[in-house]
């Protein structure tokens, strides 16, 4: 099974139309991957959808970078009872 | 200064009204070179009114309503008005059967208010048909500047022209009929030359008569001249129109009434003044509607009314919304920037507006229009809508409210196809409510389904 940062990596991709080998856990984003608004919602969207979640709108929202998208889902994902690969 | 808290002003802006026009001292105008002072604030308590005009002015401008047109009409403002009279009279032409048969048709729903009066020439064979519909009083056509005097009557001096208007309100008085003496064309007059001679003449042979009969003054602003600024000369001042025909004349302020016309945008803030300044009724028609440009439209007098009573005083509010959707139902163009009516009165298109409304609708709305009209705020989706004005738009369609309102991240397909149809598909205008409902039964068919029998 692929780890939370793989498969977060892999949406990012699919949604901001990139190589996901291109992106890197510092990476924010709106200012390095380049997400308009309606793409951050589609992210959080994809990211519920992957991993069977529920997030909060404002906090998800709010989460800047891949790495912290990272450890935000994981942390959802162990409150809401779901098992992941770190 | 610093705060912790909000400071949202409710004393003004109380949201479950409008906002509340409030006084904080006298206003002096000089009036003959002396300083006068008005208490505007004292309208709290005084008697002021609404009359209405939509079946006499109102219709001048558009082609007849029909008999039933006007009694479904005549039976909502009513509801409007509510029990306590704010709108007080309405006013019928009486020269045809159907005129006739149309009051007769609305006295017969048996309402208080609005009274019923009529509106005849200055001829005083009309009175046989004031006095035959059985009303108490009426209007008539005393036109008093020169453009009407001379240019259109072809009287051969004023005081001809005076002698024939009196001698109508003698017969008038003569019939047991109250006339409301209608002065024409009263802001391009000659103030001291006709009207004040014309009203101080009127108010003596009203002191010869019982109370009930005694003559009424409206003061017509037939193009549209009225000023509201003080310091304004006669007589185009409002202010000095009222006052010299209220302390002047002695023409108590129950027995004045302002009627205007919009010919230079200034129709709704002139009936004000002329609350303000002393007069108790402005003669109004609903949305505005008549000869030219219109008059004061009866809902802005309404809610004008309401904002400096701070009170409701019996009206519903709710009629308004009623009888706009009849109005259009009978073919009544009202534009959708229209304010309180228009299809987009509350609508707002920007997104960074729509996440206001998200957040807290009292941000971009101008009062709880959907408590006082029946009409939430809405957002109009464009490319410039974002996904706050779609979310907006999908929780208003369902009528979600508080804890069941859908989030942002619920609605991201129907964001993506909005945005694609500008971005991709190059669209340039608005997305209707029809298209926006089909995409949501297509893209949000779990929500269609549980919210669907919610839709108004």
């Amino acid at each position: 099974m692929a780890t939370v940062e793989e498969r977060v990596k892999e949406v990012t991709a699919q949604v901001l139309k990139l190589n996901p080998d291109e992106i890197k856990l510092e990476d924010s984003f709106t200012a390095d991957l380049g997400a308009e608004s309606v793409q951050s919602i589609e992210l959080v969207a994809m990211f519920e959808e992957e991993f069977g979640i529920e997030m909060d709108e404002d906090a998800a929202l709010s989460v800047e970078t891949v790495g912290k998208a990272v450890e935000f889902i994981a942390q959802v994902c162990e409150e809401q009872g779901v098992d992941v690969e770190q | 200064m610093d705060a912790k808290e909000p400071n949202l002003l409710q004393d003004t802006y109380p949201y479950s009204l409008p906002p509340l026009i409030r006084f904080e001292r006298p206003v002096v105008e000089y009036i003959d070179g002396k300083a006068v002072e008005f208490d505007f604030g004292a309208v709290k308590d005084r008697n002021i009114l609404i009359s209405d005009t939509t079946f006499r002015d109102g219709q001048q401008a558009r082609p007849p309503y029909t008999i039933d047109q006007m009694v479904r009409i005549y039976d909502l403002m009513s509801r409007l008005g509510g029990p306590n009279g704010v709108i007080r009279q309405t006013e019928f032409f009486l020269y045809t059967k159907n005129d006739r048969e149309t009051l007769d048709q609305c006295r017969a729903l048996g309402h208080k208010y609005p009274e019923c009066t009529g509106w005849i020439r200055a001829l005083k064979g009309d009175f046989r048909l004031v006095k035959e519909a059985g009303l108490k009083e009426t209007g008539v056509l005393t036109s008093c500047s020169d453009y009407h005097i001379f240019q259109k009557s072809k009287f051969r001096s004023r005081a001809e022209c005076m002698d024939r208007y009196c001698e109508v309100v003698e017969a008038a008085f003569a019939e047991g009929v109250r006339p409301r003496c209608h002065l024409e064309d009263v802001t391009r007059a000659d103030i001291d030359g006709f009207v004040l001679p014309f009203v101080d003449r009127l108010m003596e042979m009203s002191s010869q008569v019982p109370d009930e009969l005694s003559v009424k003054i409206r003061l017509c602003d037939t193009m549209g001249f009225g000023i509201s600024y003080p310091g304004a000369e006669l007589p185009r001042s409002i202010p000095k129109l009222i006052y010299k025909l209220n302390q002047e004349c002695d023409v108590p302020s129950d027995r004045l009434e302002w009627h205007g016309h919009n010919d230079f945008h200034k129709v709704h803030t002139n009936g004000g003044t002329a609350w303000l300044y002393g007069c108790d009724v402005v003669n109004t028609t609903l949305f505005g509607f008549g000869e030219r440009t219109g008059n004061p439209p009866l809902e802005g007098a309404i809610f004008e009314y309401i904002a400096l009573k701070g009170d409701l005083c019996g009206i519903d509010t709710m009629a308004i919304t009623e009888l706009a959707d009849y109005m259009r139902s009978i073919g009544l163009p009202i534009p959708d920037n229209y304010p309180f009516v228009g299809r987009s009165f509350n609508t707002t298109r920007a997104g960074i507006h729509a996440d206001g409304l998200r957040r807290d609708e009292q941000i971009y709305n101008i009062f709880d229009t959907e408590k006082l009209l029946n009409r939430p705020p809405r957002v109009a989706i464009t490319d410039k809508s974002g996904t706050d004005g779609v979310v907006h738009w999908v929780n208003e369609f369902f009528g979600l409210k508080g804890e069941d309102r859908i989030n942002k991240i619920k609605i991201h397909k129907l964001a993506r196809w909005v945005i694609d149809q500008y971005d991709e598909h190059d669209r340039l205008t608005a997305i209707s409510d029809q298209e926006l409902e089909a995409k949501v039964k297509e893209l949000m068919p779990d929500y269609w389904e549980k919210y669907k029998g919610s839709l108004k």
